[in-house]
């Protein structure tokens, strides 16, 4: 933690970035911090409610954000895959932003649960972690700390569930999902990788996708989004989190997922230079379905 | 509302309308129907048994009842009802709150069908279903009622009060849900009674029923058989002013105050950096008992029919403001921030003479970004305190005759 103010001071104090973006003890929990003067550093924490994906505040579409220069965010190492991806688009100069990978052994569901892990309260994202040490930071802070608690995957459960479903049982399924969705967009402003200037939903001329939120048109935007997605989701959870219906929109990204691996043997990476197979063609693609 | 002490500042007959000329009532004014004003409300004791036969009596009479249930991970929703075993009283905050049930989150408001040259109109249903809401928070029922300022204020909003004249809302006073709470701060209370037509206050055994509107009044004359003579009434008052403290210690704030700041300082520089970890979501927009701001789409279904819909909106984004031209007017997340509470907390004072806000915390509970609100009227009322700005006693801009976009003179309607 110290490590981490120290570094956050003196790299505003040097002036290498003009804004420093990591988390903090906020009235409910942990959240995102923004620190511009190094004297405001000591406000920065990270622990296991830091579940934010803090790469979501590097999208071009954050225009208030812009005028601090260049920035310095703190990452963990599931968060690198988001910064790598809008590197990969050409939405982020890699040196136009500091790294601060902090190392990680698991986060809550949510940034306002609190005490130690356990296989009960452990994010699922966080089973079988493998980016403990965040990769291609240009720092990285703090004591390697041990694996999360290990247990089964829920979601992979979940979806193994849905998918032994006949096709009407699992469509009635999601009719009553995303019956519920009231189409206010947090899941789509909250993803790091939902960069579009103008997205496909607030198109009106003509209208792709109608905005209300019926389930005709629900069921058009959530599948928009997760096709547009497909390997390039990092299965962060935020659109998750953020949806105030509740709709378990990670089911969707993992299940996109594994589509994508089983296709084209492509699983998103902290590598920028690894295409991603939305923006690439392989001779042996396959293309079966092409008929 | 027994009388003493809880009535909200903002809540005395702060309508605006066509001030100067002849009197115009708003369209449906709750206030009206009060009965306990001044003289405390009548009171009556619902017993637990009786309470479920009650829900019984009424799903039996073909009357939809809403309820807050459990929608998993310890939360709740306000949903229809098939049985009283289904309600989930005094648990957690609803995740979103009771506006669907009067703004549906997208409603039809006619359909249209092309026959050759012709052009078919058809109009929405303009009946609605008879509904009790049970079990409501008082920070949402109150929120009913100050949208009715909106709804009717240039434009009688049929479908709005049209549910509304069809509901019931029987509230139950409130423990505190959490830090997030700050009714008090905004002249309210977790045992507010605006907006409410029964206010229940659970006691051992049931509940304390204070009757404060003829729809409440007839509810409980329906079912007389259900409520008996009042109870003691000195447990139910001090479960609500336990709750009253409890919650007071999260925010204390004067709305006037900040009322008067922000008129004073739309560019004061704390907006420049208000909103850097705001996602503009919209998150707070949509679980918001207040916000209320809507769009309206034609949707065409084929060639030759389509609906008119509207649908709710938020002006947390880029394209609520987005001009033809391309021009923004609200460049950036801190100006939509600034617009979020400048709406809340001076702009609706000023036309109607309320807070557009029943400090139910959902927002600061939703947001994924951790913006709260209640930290930021903290922060509002200490510089409206250090830097005091001259308020007019009464409010300083008075409602243009025909409505924010329609001035003509003479003022057509």
């Amino acid at each position: 933690m110290k490590e981490l103010q120290d570094l956050a001071a003196k790299l505003l104090a040097e002036k290498t970035v003009g804004l420093v973006i990591g988390w903090e003890q906020g009235p409910r929990g942990a959240r995102p911090a923004f620190v511009a003067d190094p004297k405001d550093a000591g406000r920065l924490i990270f622990d296991n409610r830091c579940v934010h994906n803090l790469a979501a505040y590097l999208s071009p579409r954050r225009p208030h954000l812009r005028g601090f220069g260049r920035i310095a965010v703190a990452v963990k190492g599931c968060d690198v895959r988001a910064v790598a991806g809008l590197v990969r688009e050409s939405q982020l100069k890699r040196e136009d932003v500091v790294l601060l990978g902090v190392r990680c052994g698991g986060v809550h569901d949510e940034p306002t649960d609190a005490g130690p892990l356990t296989a009960e309260n452990l994010a699922d994202r966080c089973v079988g972690c493998e980016v403990r040490e965040p990769p291609r930071c240009d720092h990285v802070l703090g004591e390697l700390p041990p694996a999360p608690p290990s247990r089964d995957g829920r979601r992979a459960g979940r979806i193994a569930e849905l998918d032994a479903l006949d096709h009407a049982a699992r469509f009635a399924f999601w009719r009553q999902e995303l019956s519920r969705c009231v189409r206010c967009n947090a899941c789509r402003q909250v993803c790091p990788l939902c960069t579009c200037e103008r997205c496909l939903a607030d198109k009106t001329d003509p209208p792709w996708i109608e905005s209300s939120p019926h389930t005709r048109a629900n069921f058009a935007w959530h599948a928009t989004r997760a096709l547009h997605l497909a390997g390039r989701c990092v299965d962060c959870g935020e659109c998750e989190r953020a949806c105030p219906a509740g709709i378990p929109l990670n089911l969707i990204g993992r299940k996109v997922a594994a589509v994508v691996e089983r296709r084209f043997g492509y699983r998103t990476t902290d590598d920028p230079q690894v295409p991603a197979p939305i923006g690439a063609w392989k001779p042996d693609d396959g293309q079966e379905f092409i008929r | 509302m027994s009388g003493e002490g809880k009535k909200p500042p903002m809540d005395t007959d702060g309508h605006r309308y066509g001030k100067g000329g002849e009197e115009e009532k708003p369209q449906m004014d709750t206030d009206e129907h009060r009965l306990g004003e001044g003289g405390g409300a009548t009171t009556r004791f619902l017993g637990r048994g009786d309470l479920e036969k009650l829900v019984a009596e009424l799903l039996g009479a073909g009357t939809r009842v809403v309820a807050p249930v459990d929608a998993g991970k310890g939360e709740t929703e306000y949903r229809v009802v098939g049985q009283f075993t289904d309600a989930k009283l005094g648990a957690a905050l609803p995740r979103r709150s009771l506006k669907e049930f009067f703004l549906p989150p997208t409603e039809e408001l006619f359909r249209w069908r092309r026959d050759g040259a012709g052009l078919e109109l058809q109009e929405a249903p303009a009946s609605f279903p008879a509904t009790v809401i049970l079990g409501a928070f008082p920070c949402d029922a109150a929120a009913v009622q100050t949208l009715d300022k909106v709804m009717g204020w240039d434009y009688r909003d049929d479908p709005w009060f049209g549910r509304r004249e069809a509901t019931t809302i029987v509230a139950l006073a409130c423990n505190g849900q959490d830090g997030s709470c700050f009714c008090t701060a905004v002249g309210l209370g977790p045992d507010a009674a605006r907006g409410s037509d029964l206010l229940l206050t659970a006691v051992r055994d049931g509940y304390e029923v204070q009757v404060l509107t003829a729809k409440g009044a007839a509810l409980v004359g329906r079912h007389a058989a259900r409520f008996a003579e009042a109870c003691d009434e000195d447990p139910a008052r001090n479960v609500r002013r336990e709750a009253c403290t409890r919650v007071s210690s999260n925010l204390q704030a004067t709305p006037e105050k900040i009322r008067g700041w922000l008129q004073a300082n739309f560019e004061h520089p704390i907006w420049k950096g208000i909103a850097l970890r705001c996602h503009g979501c919209g998150a707070c927009a949509a679980v918001c008992p207040t916000c209320h701001c809507f769009d309206i789409v034609d949707e065409p279904e084929g060639l030759a029919e389509g609906a008119r819909r509207r649908n709710w909106d938020t002006c947390q984004t880029p394209v609520f403001t987005l001009h033809a031209s391309g021009h923004n007017p609200r460049a950036d997340q801190n100006a939509r921030i600034r617009q979020r509470l400048n709406h809340k907390f001076r702009i609706y004072q000023e036309r109607f003479g309320e807070l557009l806000c029943t400090g139910c915390g959902r927002c600061a509970r939703a947001c994924p970004g951790g913006m709260d609100l209640p930290e930021l009227l903290g922060a509002l009322e200490k510089l409206a305190v250090s830097a005091p700005v001259p308020v007019p006693a009464s409010a300083p801009v008075p409602a243009p005759a025909g409505g924010a976009f329609i001035p003509p003179p003479g003022g057509a309607r």
